[in-house]
């Protein structure tokens, strides 16, 4: 099957700044992948040099099998998009909004009925010009273009920004039946429970880089484990601290960062001590999210 | 059949962004020109405008349309180059034109109309038939209020003769609205570019204006698109040949300049 995106050294400068730098990255159709990084790590530059929006200054990719760019504007058919920085037509009513969007995808917006019930998006609202809707309603509205059509692939930027609780899980529900229909989701987020919580793989950004990518699984993996041991009586902690980072030490208590294959030989040296209490945690995507951007 | 779709998509889009300023526009322009036909001076009036214009120095003579202005249809000619008609053709242009490029990008829309699957030079192609309908509409309504002003009242001259000159205004701002898309395919911001559009319009009308007052500028006439617009030339001889060459040959260039930058450019 083709992939829903690849690309290859992709690059973006804006005169000395690199704000990507050869980015090599493959999705598959049909997966819902994450795409994290702090602010300005090039998430947003690499969905829009997808989009065709921005012009890369190197490299290159495909998308949906077409390339990026001029060539690749029939493709984008069958592409939806949520903006990180939504912006809609102050004057125009919701309705028109989610017409004119359909009308310039050129496919019919089989999806909007669904969604509009899932977002709670009433008659009423949409017949309201948007310059009087709350910011978690422009969200909805803009989650409802980016999907209608019942995209192969939509890319998401910061999709549950402003919506409160009962709605980001109508945005779960509605993702996980986009997802059954077959649509590619690339979703881009600060938000690393719903990443965990939603995204079959990830990939890391840091200043225009990528620092990891895979399975959340196989990227967990491969971080250090939370290493915390309580003793019953006073220990010298100090030999103790070869084996990772410290993060609590005192003579009754130890807290470490470890590298998994370290784990072992750390166990083995705290079986000749007096433990009271051992865990030993893998780390959640939020602390190797920091572990790569601190 | 693509392009075409998106285009017609996108002239709905700019027909529900920009009605609300052309209707009163074109009621206005409409409403101006038919109450000139009012005052303008019938054969056996034309003594005390003579009289009036005869206190003018001969370049401000020159500038209301000289001896030419003294008759009715002269009278109404100049009126086609009045800085209230200059006024609203310029707003028009300078809106849509603006609008078009840089403030969908300014706005931020522009992400969520160049990520369909829409070529880009079908944002300026759109824009120029909005600036060129909404212009068709403006000229078409002036050369309405006037038809109907010369129906209502005998000054000898019949609407007909003034389609030539609504013709030449309608092309004329159509070349400045042709620069206007050209300057909003360069910019990031719907007032930056709606300043450099003002700046340019303002410039040109400026230097004709001035060009013709000032004899040692008097050379620099020709940069301006102003100097290819003399309402009561073509009401006599019909629309110079330099004229249709000159403002199509800038709306041709600044329209294709437009679209090879739109085409580049990051959005």
């Amino acid at each position: 099957m083709t992939p829903a995106i690849v690309t290859t050294n992709l690059a973006k400068q804006y005169g000395r700044v690199n704000a990507l730098a050869g980015l090599s990255l493959r999705v598959e159709s049909g997966e819902t992948f994450g795409f994290l990084g702090p602010n300005g790590a090039g998430k947003t530059t690499t969905i829009r040099l997808l989009l065709g929006l921005l012009q890369p200054t190197g490299g290159g990719a495909e998308v949906l099998g077409q390339p990026i760019g001029a060539a690749g504007t029939p493709a984008r058919a069958d592409i939806g998009y949520l903006p990180g920085e939504l912006a809609l037509w102050p004057g125009f009513t919701g309705w028109h909004t989610l017409r004119f969007l359909e009308r310039m995808a050129q496919r019919p917006a089989v999806d909007r009925d669904d969604l509009l019930a899932r977002f709670g998006l009433a008659d009423a609202d949409l017949r309201r010009p948007v310059r009087t809707y709350s910011d978690g309603m422009k969200q909805k509205i803009g989650l409802v273009q980016a999907l209608q059509c019942r995209p192969s692939l939509a890319f998401l930027d910061e999709p549950t920004k402003g919506l409160d609780p009962l709605v980001q899980q109508a945005f779960y529900d509605a993702l996980a039946a986009a997802r059954a229909r077959g649509t590619t989701i690339f979703f881009s987020s600060h938000i690393l429970s719903e990443v965990e919580r939603v995204c079959d793989r990830v990939a890391m950004l840091r200043a225009g880089h990528l620092v990891a990518a895979g399975t959340i699984e196989s990227v967990l993996a491969s971080q250090r484990r939370r290493v915390r041991a309580t003793f019953t009586a006073p220990i010298d902690p100090v030999p103790l601290a070869r084996f990772g980072d410290v993060l609590v030490s005192n003579p009754t208590q130890i807290e470490l960062l470890v590298p998994r294959a370290s784990v072992t030989e750390l166990v083995r040296s705290l079986g000749g001590l007096p433990v009271a209490d051992l865990t030993i945690e893998p780390m959640s995507l939020e602390d190797a999210f920091l572990e790569h951007y601190r | 059949m693509s392009a075409l779709h998106t285009i017609a998509a996108l002239l709905r889009h700019g027909w529900a962004r920009h009605r609300a300023a052309l209707i009163p526009i074109v009621l206005a322009i409409g409403v101006f020109q038919f109450l000139l036909t009012r005052i303008a001076p019938a054969a056996n009036e034309a003594n005390w405008i003579g009289s009036m214009m005869a206190m003018l120095p001969p370049e401000l003579r020159e500038l209301a349309g000289g001896n030419l202005a003294m008759t009715s249809g002269g009278f109404l000619a100049v009126a086609y180059a009045h800085p209230f008609f200059i006024l609203l053709l310029s707003a028009w242009i300078i809106r849509t034109s603006s609008a078009a490029v840089a403030g969908e990008v300014g706005l931020g829309t522009m992400d969520l109309l160049a990520s369909r699957p829409a070529a880009r030079w079908t944002f300026v192609v759109a824009g120029l038939i909005t600036v060129m309908v909404g212009l068709a509409a403006i000229a078409g309504a002036a050369l309405l209020g006037t038809t109907i002003g010369v129906g209502a009242r005998a000054l000898g001259v019949t609407g007909r003769q003034f389609a030539p000159i609504a013709f030449t205004a309608w092309l004329l701002f159509a070349a400045l609205g042709g620069v206007g898309l050209l300057i909003s395919a360069t910019r990031r911001d719907g007032g930056q570019a709606t300043a450099w559009t003002i700046a340019v319009v303002a410039g040109s009308f400026v230097l004709d204006y001035v060009a013709r007052l000032w004899a040692p500028i008097a050379r620099t006439r020709p940069l301006s698109l102003f100097r290819y617009y003399e309402p009561p030339v073509i009401l006599v001889s019909g629309i110079p040949s330099i004229t249709l060459v000159v403002l199509s040959s800038v709306l041709i260039v600044s329209v294709t300049l437009a679209i090879v930058i739109v085409q580049r450019r990051d959005l």
